[in-house]
């Protein structure tokens, strides 16, 4: 229920003047209306309550508002554990050692499935391209393409969600156990800042190691490239690595780079704050890696969307 | 005093789990929440160490740490003995650069000793007991020489033989540091060992204040019932 509150104020008369009849008229004219208006929508909220609440069209509304309201909970979530993070970074809070463990973890362990899935994509992508572009005379092109595909795009996108399903998985599962077996709670009977221990060298490991990957996802995914079209197209190794640079710029690296850090960085934070705030026993444990790989895939096109715009259009 | 709770309220949605609770605990003292389950007891250890905020009230404690034995020992599964008892020495803001790996393992060592756990530092969670996980948690959660420790069911799924080694170290533990303890337990061997006094919480209030002895007298219908464990009585059991 809404409840308007007016009152009609008495406006300061200018010296000499009178009543003004018009002006009091007009209040009391207002002060109706609202008084009409407000029993008419408590009306009809009754009304709404009493029969539409087993309607099927209220309860479709209700429960988009009940995933609307979640959203928006994860996000502040996001935002408010990144915010603090953030400022313990800034200050300097960085346990070494973890974050060298967690390096280790981020860069070395995924590398085999990253450069897989980024070599895989590439040679797809090879094997369908390279054939038509030389058919259509266009061979002198192909190492050109694939390297603006690659580099732009294909490295970091792919190697963001191979990441997410290995590494962000991993956080997430982590942490959500940590807190349902109250270790979290324990932390902060200790006196020790859980986003210190817990979310800086974790987020800060994504933001350094992902660039490394993405480089090493690239070169594979380029040099595969050039494999595949030479073995499907007959294109030589000489004509794809003359165009491979043509198309390349450095603001080009410079976006991949600067993007893989942000994806790094946010796959890491949405991880962990995902299995922070689980709950419940092992059922929480699941439903919190779920959505730590659903809303990282999601911020990853999202995020990849925002970079083509701000930077290619 | 070590620590003073005022007229603390807690809800969940619409249920109310605390319903404006007061007591005191003088150092050295301890003092045992018993009531059935459901009744608001682990709820009072979080709000009494800031794990969850309470809607009203007051929580009172004088200077110092206050350290919690959790009921299924929480101790890091990541890290081993040393590490889980050191953790705080190593992470904790004030205490970080304070002392060198060389006094945290005397400390380690120290502490292991005074459960009876000497020689497993290098251990890890998964490969010790429960009993012994318990004991380790106790000697994490003392670490740091707290003034107020809060016990979580310590003896709760463990044999006989174990719950009388964990409740003869919380009486040790009492004297040792002279801390205010709060020990939240249904077990009447727990309470009557350890506790020097009782009370009991039904639907988020409290129902009985006195002695273990007075307690075992079952002169008001909740004594009675708790300690008879009957079915009958004025606490029902929640669905």
């Amino acid at each position: 229920m809404i409840n308007f509150s007016n009152k009609i104020q008495d406006s300061p008369q200018p010296h000499g003047a009178g009543v003004n009849i018009f002006k009091v008229l007009g209040e009391r004219c207002r002060l109706i209306v609202y008084t009409v208006f407000y029993f008419l929508y408590n009306l009809v909220m009754i009304v709404l309550q009493k029969y539409l609440k087993q309607s099927a069209t209220y309860k479709i509304f209700s429960h988009l508002l009940v995933v609307l309201a979640g959203f928006l909970e994860t996000l502040g979530q996001i935002a408010q554990l990144g915010f603090h993070t953030l400022k313990c970074v800034l200050k300097g809070e960085i346990d070494r050692k973890e974050l060298i463990i967690q390096c280790d973890r981020f860069g070395v362990s995924s590398l085999p499935i990253t450069l897989s899935i980024v070599g895989m994509t590439s040679i797809i992508v090879a094997s369908q391209v390279a054939n038509e572009m030389v058919k259509q005379g266009g061979g002198n092109f192909v190492g050109m393409l694939m390297t603006i595909l690659i580099v732009r795009e294909v490295g970091s996108i792919m190697s963001g969600f191979a990441i997410t399903s290995m590494i962000g998985s991993s956080l997430a599962s982590e942490l959500a156990t940590m807190r349902v077996t109250e270790q979290v709670d324990a932390i902060k009977v200790l006196d020790v800042d859980p986003v210190r221990y817990l979310f800086v060298p974790r987020v800060l490991s994504g933001a350094i190691m992902m660039p490394f990957v993405v480089i090493l996802a690239s070169v594979v995914g380029v040099i595969l490239g050039a494999v595949t079209s030479d073995m499907f197209a007959g294109l030589s190794y000489r004509a794809y690595f003359d165009s491979a640079g043509l198309g390349l710029f450095m603001k080009d690296l410079g976006v991949c780079l600067l993007k893989s850090v942000v994806f790094g960085a946010a796959i890491a934070l949405i991880s962990c704050t995902c299995g922070y705030h689980a709950s419940g026993g092992a059922k929480g444990v699941g439903l919190a890696t779920t959505k730590a790989v659903v809303w990282s895939f999601i911020s990853v096109v999202v995020l990849d969307m925002v970079f083509a715009i701000l930077f290619f259009f | 005093m070590s620590i003073e709770v005022k007229n603390l309220v807690k809800s969940f949605d619409d249920k109310t789990v605390i319903n404006d609770i007061s007591f005191k605990v003088d150092d050295g003292e301890v003092l045992a929440i018993v009531g059935f389950s459901g009744s608001g007891k682990s709820t009072v250890l979080k709000l009494i160490c800031g794990l969850i905020p309470f809607d009203n009230g007051e929580v009172i404690t004088s200077e110092g740490d206050i350290a919690m034995v959790f009921q299924y020992s929480a101790l890091f599964d990541s890290l081993d003995v040393a590490d889980n008892i050191a953790f705080a020495l190593k992470e904790r803001k004030d205490l970080r650069n304070k002392y060198s790996e060389n006094e945290i393992r005397k400390i380690v060592s120290e502490k292991l000793e005074l459960v009876g756990l000497k020689g497993i530092e290098s251990k890890f969670p998964s490969e010790l007991s429960g009993g012994m996980q318990k004991r380790v948690s106790f000697a994490r959660a003392i670490v740091t020489k707290p003034n107020t420790i809060l016990y979580d069911e310590p003896t709760a799924g463990l044999d006989p033989m174990s719950s009388t080694l964990i409740e003869d170290y919380i009486v040790s533990l009492k004297h040792e540091i002279n801390a205010a303890s709060i020990v939240v337990t249904h077990q009447m061997s727990t309470i009557t060992r350890t506790a020097d006094r009782v009370i009991m919480l039904y639907d988020g209030k409290i129902v009985f204040e006195g002695t273990p002895a007075e307690l075992l007298k079952q002169e008001t219908p909740y004594t009675k019932q708790f300690v008879t464990a009957s079915l009958e009585g004025p606490m029902q059991m929640q669905a």
